[in-house]
């Protein structure tokens, strides 16, 4: 309004509302007189000025229609911040209670103590029973110990605490999305990168932008809370659920015992026990490069022989799987084995195929890395069978409870190379009440760290089967490493760091993306950088990033 | 599962590590020592392998080696010398150069040993001028050679390795490279048409050197070798076994050399569990064969069958194990060298786990991998194989067992010939055979079980190195 003119003739004529008046006088005799000239100036301007005054009235309320409606928004911003908070305080709450609860052992065969005491310490039985919020639990009790104070590789334990983990600025910042909530559709934006995986376990989002990884790297923290607040699935805490892989550990070698005593009374698995044994061996032995299609036969015959052990001809006794997975399980619809029983042979034997796997990847990987590819493939395979599980889940947790206890610091543990407890820590192994050589250690850390990312970076996005150990396990090793203050950063952890990424790079970008990228640096240039001893396993992290940069163009320094 | 990683990296050191204990609180005691602080481990404690052929108080830096080579070995996860490196190094790479006789077990590093010094004397500004030789007795030991070579000097640039093997140099351009790996005869043939200019040669390895010494034609040749290079080219003599007879003439190959050597009974490998099968008869070789693949974890292997054996014997044992679900190469000498080269790669790669072959391959071999040899036949010699051949029996197992690894060995008897020349072989080196039965597969397994931790926890010996 302010640019037209209101002087121009045609336009006052049309726009005001006494034209028909202002003809007559323009047809009238005076028309060019100077009073009457004035008295038209004086009437145009109040014409101006009247459409002036409409125009800011317009003009004001359209400025408080925007101040209502930002009044408005910000008060359903408010709502929904407060929304958030409560969420996050009730979540609080349910993880304090997680975290204070302490499943009661279950009154299974009474254990003697760790066989070999010089490894495990002391497992110590839980004595706190409690019920545990998931009503799972109760009716299907398991055994957790407390954190032990010298397991191997169970460093001084570390009572969970929530206080030192929750940063409220976080969590106050008007900036938290309502992400940390498992109902909350749409892309986690302002979260750390673990979330993001912690959500889309099969096909992890890289975070949005590179704050998030640094988030976990500098303040791994922040990955507790969006993984133990949501309500269903998540462990009860991580301590316990990686203690838990040595009570596996434990139940597993009594199964063992108990095998050997059956196989006393019982001939017929006596005489078939020992022949399955050693075809498993055997078969994961034959494992050999060439790609899958070159290993199919071989995997075929291991679930052939597993197979055989759940049809239980040979009738072994029925013993509780629950004793062997690291999460309580309820029965789920359209789950092959449901049942609160399964033949100790069939487990046993899961147990042989998985001590196999080790001792291979200790003995082949870790003279020649590469050599654990297609046995991680055939782990993927086997463990992801539907008829392999049980009440819906994978049995892995049996080779990872083995992971825990030879190679802990892939579980976060660490230790001093230079102290008997610092290697027990480390799962630096004995032989015979003496130290492995270092030679010896740094072999077998070299091939279970291959072995862990073969086992840990498959893909299953073709298949229809569930990944047994999505990729965010792999993840999460490496930040535990990573993570390490620098005046405790031990060879091992660089042995092992460097074989996970060795031949795994591609995949690991593949999963991860840019996140992979820059978890790269950190574990190749930053990690190494802040290790206070310039050892040759520090140093040759700092190689790798090196033949990075040289044989595939990735350069991270 | 991400919420573990917070929890544990909370230091436990903070906790428990502020008050290291001295050693004497350990009270002893190899097991757990109950207290609730970290104890030093007794020095004698951690290194318990101080006499070990592979342990060594020095690192590679120490040994004052360029950065491009120090990283290589990183690359190959080499973390410290050997014994034999960390003896060797300095002698060889001192100048004026000296000659250098050196023995050392199998799998304890001998390669890189001499390759380390022949990467040290290369003036890599001069890429395509050959200053270095080495000669080996196998055109799959050479190639080895060549790939250690370029793997250890994979950041030095400019490197060019060539191997003088048959059908691997040009007739056009001749030897363009700055170091050589051949064999024997091709190395001559490429000397006489002067592709090959070794006006500029600063040093001659010779690998396997009392194979290739004391061989009739390869002997002469490498005299005739000896005779073409200038006389100030720094000779090197490696091989782990150095007979008597072959001593004296090694030494005279290279004059006034260094000398590592080892006393008879330190020779084998204490890491290398040996054990030996007693086989009803010959025929029930083959069933006891494929039975031996359950009892331990097992990388790859080789089977040794004599040479007149290869092909009935051979093809036969691979269609037995191929039935068996094994993935199995057969190589000898009878294979062309194209042929040959796949065979051994497909080994390397692991597309083939099982490698059946004849003594072609029993020298120098580096699969890192392999955790079990088998004698399929007890190795003999001379004429009508009346005597056993305790030289080759010893490289044959050290196929296994690399660089402290675990390895077995298994030696199939059936009858009182080859009974006869096990013990022989055994008396050789005082070695403690142990007999495996095929009855019991259950008891045997926890035999070997046994038997290789025991080998393995044996305290490892003094090889007693005479300078």
């Amino acid at each position: 309004m302010a640019g037209s003119s209101p002087t121009r003739r045609r336009s006052f004529q049309f726009a005001s509302p006494q034209s028909s008046s202002v003809i007559a006088e323009i047809l009238s005799e005076d028309r060019n007189s100077e009073s009457r000239h004035k008295q038209l100036l004086e009437l145009a301007k109040r014409e101006h000025e009247r459409v002036r005054e409409d125009a800011e009235r317009v003009y004001r309320d359209h400025l408080r229609r925007e101040e209502r409606q930002r009044l408005l928004d910000e008060k359903r911003q408010e709502e929904q911040r407060i929304k958030v908070e409560e969420q996050i305080a009730a979540d609080r709450v349910r993880l304090h209670a997680l975290k204070l609860t302490k499943v009661e052992a279950p009154p299974s065969p009474p254990t003697p103590r760790f066989p070999e005491p010089s490894r495990a310490a002391a497992v110590a039985e839980s004595t706190t029973p409690a019920p545990t919020s998931t009503p799972s639990a109760v009716s299907n009790q398991s055994s957790v110990p407390q954190p032990p104070p010298q397991t191997n590789g169970s460093a001084t334990p570390k009572p969970p605490a929530p206080a030192t983990t929750f940063s409220p600025g976080l969590f106050g910042s008007s900036k938290a999305q309502p992400t940390t909530q498992p109902a909350a559709p749409g892309p986690p934006i302002d979260t750390t990168a673990a979330t993001a995986k912690n959500r889309t376990p099969e096909a992890p989002r890289p975070p949005s932008f590179p704050g998030g990884f640094g988030n976990l790297l500098n303040n791994g923290a922040g990955s507790n809370r969006a993984s133990s607040a949501r309500p269903e699935s998540a462990p009860p805490a991580g301590q316990l659920t990686v203690d838990r892989y040595t009570t596996i550990h434990k139940n597993l070698k009594e199964l063992r015992n108990s095998m050997a005593e059956q196989a006393k009374t019982n001939s017929a698995l006596k005489e078939r026990m020992g022949d399955m044994r050693r075809e498993i061996r055997k078969i994961i032995g034959q494992l050999g490069g060439g790609g899958a299609p070159a290993n199919r036969q071989q995997q075929q015959r291991i679930a052939a022989v597993l197979r055989e052990a759940l049809t239980n001809r040979v009738q072994s006794q029925l013993v509780d799987p629950s004793n062997f997975v690291a999460e309580p399980r309820n029965p789920v619809q359209g789950a092959v084995h449901n049942d609160a029983q399964l033949p100790s042979l069939f487990i046993y034997l899961l147990n042989a195929f998985s001590k196999s796997v080790i001792l291979q990847f200790i003995g082949e990987g870790g003279a020649r890395p590469e050599t654990a590819d297609p046995i991680g493939v055939c782990v993927a395979a086997t463990f992801s069978e539907p008829d392999f599980g049980w009440r819906g889940v994978s049995m892995i947790d049996i080779l990872v409870a083995k992971f825990r206890i030879v190679c802990p610091v892939l579980f976060g543990y660490r230790g001093s190379e230079k102290t008997e407890q610092g290697r027990e820590r480390l799962g630096w192994w004995k032989e015979n009440g003496r130290w492995v050589t270092e030679q010896q250690h740094m072999d077998r850390m070299t091939g279970l760290g291959a072995g862990f990312a073969a086992v840990s970076l498959r893909k299953f996005a073709a298949s229809k089967k569930k990944n047994p150990y999505p990729p965010r396990h792999f993840w999460t090793a490496m930040a535990k490493i990573i993570n390490t203050p620098p005046n405790e950063i031990s060879n091992t952890q660089c042995v092992v760091l460097k074989s996970m990424i060795q031949n795994y790079e591609a995949k690991f970008i593949e999963f991860y993306g840019t996140a992979a990228v820059a978890a790269l640096r950190a574990s190749l240039i930053d990690f190494p950088a802040r290790a206070p001893e310039k050892s040759p396993a520090v140093n040759s992290l700092e190689v790798l990033a090196q033949q990075f940069k040289r044989d595939i163009g990735l350069a991270l320094g | 599962m991400a919420d573990q990683a917070s929890r544990t990296t909370l230091p436990p050191a903070a906790a428990a590590g502020d008050t290291e204990a001295p050693v004497a609180e350990a009270k002893g005691a190899p097991g757990l020592v109950e207290s609730n602080y970290d104890v030093e481990v007794k020095f004698s404690a951690l290194q318990n392998d101080i006499d070990s052929p592979l342990s060594s108080l020095h690192s590679f830096e120490e040994l004052g080696l360029p950065k491009p080579i120090n990283d290589g070995l990183l690359a190959m996860n080499f973390k410290k010398p050997s014994k034999i490196q960390e003896k060797a190094l300095p002698l060889m790479m001192g100048n004026p150069p000296r000659n250098m006789i050196a023995q050392s077990q199998s799998g304890t590093g001998k390669t890189a040993a001499f390759v380390l010094t022949v990467l040290s004397r290369v003036d890599l500004t001069q890429p395509t001028q050959p200053q270095a030789l080495v000669l080996a007795p196998s055109r799959e030991l050479a190639r080895q050679i060549q790939g250690v070579t370029q793997t250890i000097g994979q950041f030095c640039e400019n490197l060019i390795v060539e191997a003088a093997i048959p059908g691997s140099i040009s007739r056009d351009t001749g030897v363009k490279g700055s170091v050589v790996v051949g064999t024997p005869g091709t190395v001559i043939d490429l000397i006489r048409r002067r592709q090959f200019d070794v006006s500029k040669l600063q040093v001659l390895v010779i690998d396997e050197a009392d194979n290739m010494l004391d061989q009739q034609g390869m002997g002469e040749q490498c005299n005739r070798v000896k005779t073409m290079i200038p006389n100030s080219t720094q000779i090197l003599l490696f091989s782990a076994t150095f007979p008597e007879k072959v001593k004296a003439y090694a030494q005279r190959y290279a004059p006034n050399a260094n000398e590592i050597q080892l006393k008879q009974q330190d020779l084998t490998v204490k890491g290398i569990s040996q054990m030996y099968m007693d086989c009803p008869d010959e025929q029930k070789k083959y069933d006891v064969l494929c039975k031996l693949y359950g009892l331990m974890t097992i990388g790859s292997s080789v089977i040794f069958v004599r040479a007149w054996y290869r092909r009935e014997s051979a093809d036969e044992i691979k269609k037995r194990m191929e039935a068996d679900g094994h993935k199995v190469s057969v190589l000898h000498g009878g294979n062309e060298g194209a042929d040959r080269d796949a065979l051994l790669d497909d080994f390397r790669s692991s597309r083939s786990k099982v490698l059946i072959t004849t003594n072609v391959l029993a020298r120098g071999i580096d699969v890192s991998s392999v955790s079990m040899v088998i004698n399929y036949d007890i190795p003999m010699k001379g004429f009508g194989d009346k005597e056993p051949d305790a030289e080759t029996y010893l490289h044959r197992i050290g196929r296994t067992g690399r660089f402290g690894r675990v390895g077995v060995s298994i030696s199939f008897v059936y009858d009182r010939k080859s009974f006869n020349a096990l013990t022989q072989i055994a008396n050789v080196y005082g070695i403690d055979l142990i007999q495996l039965s095929p009855d019991d597969w259950d008891l045997t397994e926890k035999k070997v079980q046994d038997v290789i931790k025991s080998s393995r926890a044996k305290p490892d010996y003094a090889p007693n190195v005479l300078a």
